[in-house]
């Protein structure tokens, strides 16, 4: 199987609306989804891809645990939406002006609940969740704006959106899952600017709860995180 | 404790110039060669140099260690040693490499297999021993451990030697950030591989994982004089590289590249699909590059010096663009520049004496500046006044190679200066930002 970048088609612009500029967008501070997802560019790879069950997801580390709140203001433990299924998660914040962070994972995962849709037999297998590291911000009412129509029923996989209830209950997940978030320091002050960026990161997490793969912008094409969801559904 | 964000819309802007400087996306080249899933590199001004440095006995406390030095120009103490950590044993310290979230250096000794892990995240000028990996040999039956390449989430580490015969077959392992061994992969003895290691680097877009071969514990921990007159000894070296299925982490391709290669530089350039290494014994430079049916070829492609005279070609640096390659030849100490505008034939355009021994080259990601260092392994490195043992800063403007400081390793009793990594104190990572709560 050999894929490229042209294997993945363009999110559809009428779906979620007019195209809004990146800037414009976040300085709006709209959390509505990313309709400016597909300006991302995303990975080239270009290679053949090893089929599925012929090679070893080795067991990097066990996912971490802690309170979570849902777009309804639910308490619940992250737990309850990474085990028993195959669970893809990723950190962002609605506010992201990076393309190559938070917008590109929404769009894979948009890309991979479609490709899903398409399997029935995966549908019951996996399911998202989106995890934000700005509390601060993306409560859970933002969070559901966010989230728009992906929290809808459609007969595909779960796609779960999730925000932490502060600070002090985000960073045991976030250091847990070696999620960095950077920051500048000012040279003259040093101290820290206040501007975030983070490494795009998104976990493969098998249904005992332990971390299997860590995508990068690199590797997050939907062929392969489905080949390795389909190695793991084989052991 | 503080978790900041974009606190205003005019903060968004820089944000966005911020979230550009830290590199979200692969990188195109590095500021000393570091893995692909780095994301996090140096563009600017560099503050630090950290140079793993080989003790010396009765030179300080004799041990192997890890030394901070100043290198931003407008400093107070540019050019001068800010820190020294020492592992309190000397093991034969040769590499060492960061994790993907540049938290951490992972360093090593070639003489056994114990792996030292320093925190730089929380005071960059001022690593901290953080943890010692011991159970490298007993886990793989490797030791020597020497390149420490980071996966996201890992470490891969490709070692030189096994502890059976400690000789050249050897292999590589996989442990994550935290330091617990996950996986072992022996280097291939069919199809034409010899079973020995040294360097690996990734073509993440290519789903490439490229390994280089040297020689065992048996040859290089004993004297170059003895070795080189110990004919069968002299046959015990690599001749081969691999491409691997990174995502299988299985042997794919077997190519002989004779002569020992050693460094492995990836071209990350959009498009491109070759790699170069310089191959010791032979002193070559060698092009890995998919032919057009998608197989990984070796070929030969320059010459370095004068190959009769065994200038022994040891470190290179790519730059950024991949268009030039720095080339240190340990016997002769010079420093060669290579025109790789076309990889297929690169072209020398410059040399330089940089001293009566040099081993490894970094540059920063503008090139304009050049780290030389002068150790190659405590029984390999010359004797008596030829014996330099240094860190020296240079300035290149294209055309000279212009000294701006150096630093006496024996003078400041720190030991053989070996491999360099840079350093920033702008660039952090951190889970929790230090600030007002």
């Amino acid at each position: 199987m050999v894929i490229s970048a042209v294997d993945l088609p363009p999110v559809r612009e009428g779906r979620r609306g007019a195209v809004v500029s990146l800037l414009a967008l976040s300085m709006l501070w709209l959390a509505a989804p990313p309709a400016h997802a597909h300006q991302a560019d995303q990975p080239r790879m270009d290679f053949v891809l090893p089929p599925p069950g012929t090679y070893e997801l080795h067991r990097i580390m066990r996912a971490p645990d802690g309170p979570v709140l849902t777009v309804d203001g639910r308490l619940e433990k992250l737990s309850r939406f990474t085990r028993d299924r195959i669970t893809l998660l990723g950190f962002i914040y609605t506010s992201c002006p990076d393309p190559q962070g938070c917008p590109l994972a929404y769009r894979v995962f948009d890309r991979i609940k479609e490709e899903i849709r398409g399997t029935p037999a995966l549908k019951d297998e996996v399911q998202l969740v989106t995890l934000s590291f700005d509390p601060a911000r993306d409560t859970p009412s933002v969070m559901k704006r966010y989230a728009g129509r992906q929290l809808e029923d459609e007969g595909g996989l779960r796609w779960f959106f999730l925000t932490t209830p502060s600070v002090r209950e985000l960073m045991p997940l976030v250091e847990g899952f070696g999620q960095d978030v950077q920051y500048a320091v000012d040279r003259s002050t040093g101290r820290p600017v206040r501007q975030l960026s983070h490494v795009l990161k998104v976990f493969l997490i098998d249904r005992s709860g332990y971390v299997r793969e860590i995508y990068t912008s690199t590797f997050l094409h939907p062929r392969a995180i489905i080949g390795d969801v389909k190695t793991l559904l084989m052991e | 404790m503080h978790l900041i964000g974009p606190k205003s819309a005019a903060s968004i802007p820089a944000a966005v110039a911020i979230a550009t400087l830290l590199g979200a996306s692969v990188a195109r080249g590095d500021e000393t060669c570091n893995s692909p899933y780095m994301a996090k590199l140096i563009k600017g001004q560099e503050d630090y140099v950290y140079v793993w440095a080989l003790g010396v006995d009765g030179l300080g406390d004799g041990s192997d260690k890890l030394v901070t030095v100043d290198v931003d120009p407008k400093s107070k103490s540019y050019g001068k040693v800010l820190n020294q950590v020492s592992v309190g044993t000397r093991g034969e310290a040769h590499h060492m490499g960061f994790t993907d979230d540049r938290r951490r250096i992972w360093a090593g000794g070639l003489s056994g297999g114990d792996i030292y892990v320093f925190d730089i995240a929380a005071d960059p000028a001022r690593p901290r021993l953080v943890k010692t990996i011991k159970d490298l040999a007993a886990k793989t039956g490797f030791i020597g451990p020497h390149t420490y390449y980071a996966l996201p989430g890992r470490m891969l580490v490709q070692a030189l030697s096994n502890d059976k015969d400690k000789g050249g077959v050897t292999g590589i392992a996989l442990y994550n950030n935290e330091g617990e061994f996950m996986a072992r992969y022996p280097m291939p003895l069919d199809n034409g591989g010899d079973g020995y290691g040294y360097d690996l680097a990734v073509n993440p877009t290519k789903n490439v994982l490229l390994t280089s071969s040297f020689t065992g514990h048996a040859n290089y921990m004993r004297p170059l004089g003895e070795l080189i007159k110990d004919e069968a000894a002299m046959k015990r070296f690599g001749k081969t590289m691999v491409a691997w299925d990174l995502k299988a982490m299985k042997p794919q391709t077997v190519m002989q590249v004779p002569g020992a290669p050693l460094e492995i530089r990836w071209s990350l350039n959009p498009g491109d699909d070759w790699a170069v290494t310089a191959a010791a014994l032979t002193s070559k430079l060698w092009l890995v590059r998919r032919d057009a049916s998608g197989q990984w070829q070796a070929k030969e492609v320059a010459t370095i010096g004068d190959p009769s005279k065994i200038p022994l070609p040891v470190d290179i640096s790519i730059r950024r663009d991949s268009k030039g390659l720095w080339v240190n030849t340990f016997m002769d100490g010079m420093t060669r520049y290579f025109d790789l505008s076309n990889p297929e034939a690169p072209t020398q355009t410059y040399e330089k004496h940089t001293g009566r021994q040099v081993n490894m080259i970094s540059q920063s990601w503008d090139g304009t500046r050049v780290y030389i260092t002068s150790s190659l392994l405590a029984n390999w490195d010359k004797a008596g006044a030829d014996n330099e043992q240094f860190l020296r800063g240079f300035q290149w403007d294209g055309k000279e190679l212009k000294p701006a400081f150096e630093i006496d390793f024996t003078k400041e009793k720190l030991g053989r200066a070996h491999h360099m990594k840079l350093g920033s104190k702008v660039l952090r990572t951190a889970y929790v930002a230090p600030g007002p709560r």
